[in-house]
């Protein structure tokens, strides 16, 4: 039972950091209906800016908002300089573009960064509680994606520039005529998705040792978990990163930890067999 | 109000407006006619800014907007229904509507609602509800009450008919003839159904595989038996 209820909670902790992730595929998909598959290689940046700030001023977290600012910045740019100029080809074309993304910024932090491991410190302490064994580190992770998704929520749900861009997202063109400036929505869905990412890779690499390619496993689980939701959905996003979270400390607890990889792909086919739309998928019919 | 002189556009190596001029005054409607395929929303594309012109100039309240950007279209007077309703349908019924009044609307934006939905009833118990779930004559309200809260000067309206029973679409003719002789609204409205848009319409325009065939009083074309049998179909 005390097993039971410890991999519970490291899976919900574990699971909301997929779904901050996979959260993150879905803000991009849903502006550009595109699949990023450089997001985690953007989010890796972050947190190596990240480390690097904590290693220079000791502040856990200027470091947090270096890595922030720099995944808005970097989104921003990325569909700016080096996404949109594709995006009127065929759709392959910006999907190879982003795995470009992808090696590129891994090349680029192993020149700047070096290609071993490098410790990072947690936000809080890495000590276990008595009763569970988790930290106040976990904690804080569970915490911050709350918060976050929250200030997600907000913004879409109830301000003016979220109404925007959930429009811009689902009618472009009827956006424009109503005079919202589309192309600018699509660069903020992407520099939120940077910072969205940018937060996640942070609190992956929060108390445990990080390279370039750190967040390889996190991408795995957090496009399995955004394709569950079904890719345009927030709460799919969320659910299906709680779910992947909970397969992944139960297999690893119960089965093998050689095996959470696997059965993440095993859910992802199920799902695709039986609802292709994935989970949450809102089956409108999109007549514009 | 608006004026639009020898506009020309093509789709590659298609001509889908041939040299189209028309005008359209303060206060009046405006009814382009024509079979499928003669241009009629291509013609409402181009001078929203969707369709770039190859040639032509477009000018409103005697500006030229030739070459504005679309998303700016709202903000100097001109709202555009695009043809299939366009509504966003995975917004609220209330959400499309603020969208409609974000750029160019009254100070008060309850009260701008609330005028939408006394114009609109059905509209009014909805408005909370997705637009997905809307009847299609409900979306036409929804579209065109969306479009009014930007008071605009310009109204283009493309294919309001399609698909509606025949009540609804007197119901929205009726309501946009009234709009316009009371506010001095200019509407270019484009249409299959001629009949009914010349019942309604001040002036009418018969374009042709993208020429202007006859430009006329909206009466006066209603009668030309010739013009009716060869382009109108009624």
């Amino acid at each position: 039972m005390e097993q039971f209820v410890t991999l519970t909670v490291n899976g919900v902790i574990l699971g909301s950091v997929f779904a901050a992730f996979a959260l993150t595929l879905v803000l991009i998909f849903r502006a550009t209906r595109i699949i990023n598959f450089g997001q985690g290689a953007m989010a890796m940046f972050s947190g190596f800016l990240a480390l690097r700030t904590i290693e220079a001023t000791g502040s856990w977290w200027l470091g947090l908002l270096v890595a922030i600012v720099s995944g808005f910045v970097i989104g921003a740019l990325v569909e700016r300089v080096i996404v949109r100029p594709v995006e009127s080809g065929p759709e392959i074309n910006a999907v190879i573009v982003t795995l470009g993304v992808f090696v590129g910024f891994v090349a680029l932090a192993g020149i700047l960064f070096g290609n071993q491991f490098r410790g990072f410190p947690g936000a809080f302490s890495l000590q276990g509680f008595d009763l569970v064994a988790i930290t106040p580190n976990d904690l804080f992770k569970l915490g911050a994606v709350v918060v976050a998704l929250l200030v997600l929520v907000v913004l879409f749900q109830l301000t003016s520039l979220g109404l925007q861009m959930r429009a811009a997202a689902f009618g472009q063109e009827v956006a424009r005529l109503l005079g919202v400036r589309v192309s600018n929505m699509l660069t903020l869905g992407w520099a939120l998705a940077g910072a969205f990412g940018a937060l996640a890779g942070v609190l992956i690499a929060s108390g445990s040792p990080i390279s370039p390619n750190y967040m390889d496993a996190v991408v795995v689980f957090g496009f399995v978990a955004a394709v569950l939701g079904g890719l345009d959905s927030f709460v799919g996003a969320v659910v299906g990163g709680l779910v992947l979270g909970l397969t992944s400390t139960y297999v690893s607890g119960y089965v093998s930890s050689a095996l959470p990889t696997l059965a993440a792909l095993a859910i992802l086919v199920v799902v695709l067999l039986v609802r292709p739309g994935g989970l949450f998928s809102s089956s409108v019919a999109r007549k514009v | 109000m608006l004026e639009v002189k020898d506009l020309t556009a093509t789709y590659g190596p298609v001509t889908a407006l041939d040299g189209v001029s028309l005008s359209v005054p303060q206060g009046r409607i405006t009814a382009v006619l024509g079979a499928n395929g003669a241009g009629k929303t291509t013609l409402l594309r181009t001078i929203s800014g969707l369709v770039r012109p190859k040639s032509g100039s477009i000018a409103l309240e005697g500006q030229d907007i030739t070459r504005t950007p679309v998303e700016t279209m709202v903000r100097r007077g001109m709202a555009h229904v695009p043809e299939g309703r366009g509504v966003i349908a995975e917004l609220t019924v209330e959400e499309n509507l603020r969208l409609g009044r974000m750029f160019r609307g009254g100070k008060d934006e309850a009260q701008d609602l609330e005028e939408v939905y006394r114009l609109f009833p059905p509209l009014d118990s909805r408005r909370k509800r997705s637009a997905h779930t809307l009847s299609g004559g409900e979306r036409q309200m929804l579209v065109v009450g969306r479009a009014l809260l930007s008071k605009p000067k310009v109204l283009l309206l493309d294919e309001p008919s399609l698909g509606l029973a025949p009540l609804v679409v007197a119901q929205i003719f009726s309501l946009v003839r009234e709009l316009v002789d009371t506010t001095g609204l200019a509407v270019l409205l484009v249409e299959q159904n001629a009949k009914s848009a010349l019942s309604i319409a001040d002036t009418g325009v018969v374009l042709n595989l993208g020429k202007v065939v006859a430009t006329d009083d909206a009466q006066r074309l209603a009668q030309d038996e010739q013009l009716r049998h060869a382009y109108l179909g009624f």
